[in-house]
């Protein structure tokens, strides 16, 4: 291959994600929606915190399920302890699928922050808000 | 052979005729649809800010002095994060009116005979009976979380009455609400619905619902829903799939299960 077909498909893979980029963090705009109003569908969100805080770790899985999705995620604690795993709640697949959102939206294995509504009585879990993966893309709310 | 043929055109007519509709002049109400604002069912008449789930947020219905209570209470528990929702309980149908008041999209389903109105959220099905048929004798019918509607067309108009829903004072008797504020009707609930298409992009539903043990007078409540954009995909609702928000029958309070089957939030 020369270099410059390398060079090509160099440019041609930053334009792909630059767009990829902009496509999820227009999705996550939707995704602010989707994270108050889903949530409404099948029971209510009363039992997360009104204050956003944030997490930093690994996904472990996506479940992309009826009648609300969760993203468990492995939380970084301190330095050599093992993490602690979080479940965060989203919307339904139905209504997260219509605002572009898929299956692997959340891989398994990729680092995340993400910021989400604790719950309010302390327990590892919450409502998610938005979140920034390792790669810079953004899905939900994050500004 | 022929003469079965004949009987199945016979039955056909008959059906169109009752209906006051043909196949060629029902209205188009293909598409779809998604009910416009948030779930509270009466919007006209709420005071407070938010959605239902808003502290300090109420509706007006027309309630004597008994049901006015029960709703205040209902209130009090919504406030304090207790007042469960019996859809939370995966399979339970949202129950007339309350169907009429849903997230997620909504299709109209019209035919000679009936009407089906389908909605994700659920999934529930009401269906409406255009044929002719009048509503079951007072013995021949159960309350039922949907009730029986049975309907006839005014032009493009479906005019439709509900009855034999359930008598429900939600948390303590009966499994049904309205919405999320905990309004609740009883078994003497009749309710007559008006369900037009006003323009390309809204459908509407005007209902008048009457209630002899727990309003004094009609209350009029209206819901429109907007069109989707064309395309739109309607998916499963299967809510026992993960559900990880069972309710704790002491507090009353929704949980979350943790990976474990953790309960948090109790």
């Amino acid at each position: 291959m020369s270099s410059e077909v390398i060079a090509m498909r160099t440019n041609e893979l930053s334009r792909v994600r630059a767009i990829r980029h902009w496509v999820v963090g227009l999705v996550v705009m939707c995704g602010l929606l989707a994270g108050t109003q889903a949530l409404v569908a099948h029971h209510a969100g009363t039992m997360f915190s009104d204050e956003v805080k944030e997490i930093s770790g690994t996904v472990k899985e996506f479940q992309f399920t009826n009648p609300h999705s969760w993203i468990q995620v492995m939380v970084e604690t301190k330095p050599g302890a093992p993490p602690q795993e979080w479940s965060v709640e989203w919307g339904s697949p139905n209504q997260l699928g219509r605002r572009g959102i898929r299956p692997s939206t959340f891989k398994s294995g990729a680092k995340v922050t993400m910021r989400i509504r604790p719950m309010r009585d302390g327990s590892p879990a919450g409502g998610f808000v938005g979140a920034k993966l390792g790669d810079g893309a953004v899905v939900g709310s994050w500004e | 052979m022929r003469v079965l043929k004949i009987a199945g055109v016979v039955m056909l007519l008959t059906a169109a005729h009752a209906s006051g509709q043909s196949r060629d002049t029902l209205p188009d109400w293909s598409g779809v649809w998604q009910m416009v604002g948030g779930t509270v069912f009466d919007r006209a008449t709420a005071s407070g800010q938010g959605g239902a789930l808003s502290q300090g947020l109420r509706e007006r219905p027309p309630y004597n002095a008994q049901w006015e209570a029960i709703y205040q209470r209902n209130l009090k528990l919504r406030d304090q994060s207790q007042l469960p929702d019996p859809i939370n309980t995966c399979g339970t149908p949202a129950g007339f009116p309350r169907v009429m008041n849903l997230p997620d999209m909504y299709e109209f389903v019209v035919r000679p005979e009936q009407t089906w109105i389908l909605t994700e959220n659920g999934p529930n099905v009401l269906r409406i009976y255009t044929d002719g048929r009048p509503h079951p004798a007072p013995d021949d019918r159960w309350p039922t979380y949907t009730g029986d509607s049975v309907g006839k067309w005014e032009g493009d108009t479906l005019v439709f009455s509900t009855l034999s829903t359930k008598n429900s004072q939600w948390p303590t008797e009966g499994d049904t609400v309205l919405d999320r504020t905990g309004l609740v009707l009883s078994d003497a609930a009749h309710i007559v619905t008006r369900l037009r298409r006003v323009d390309e992009q809204t459908m509407e539903a005007r209902m008048v619902i009457e209630d002899a043990k727990a309003l004094t007078a009609p209350w009029n409540v209206t819901k429109t829903y907007r069109r989707q954009p064309a395309g739109t995909r309607v998916y499963d609702y299967g809510c026992a799939e993960n559900n990880r928000n069972p309710v704790d029958t002491s507090t009353g309070k929704t949980l979350i299960l943790g990976p474990e089957g953790e309960k948090f939030g109790q």
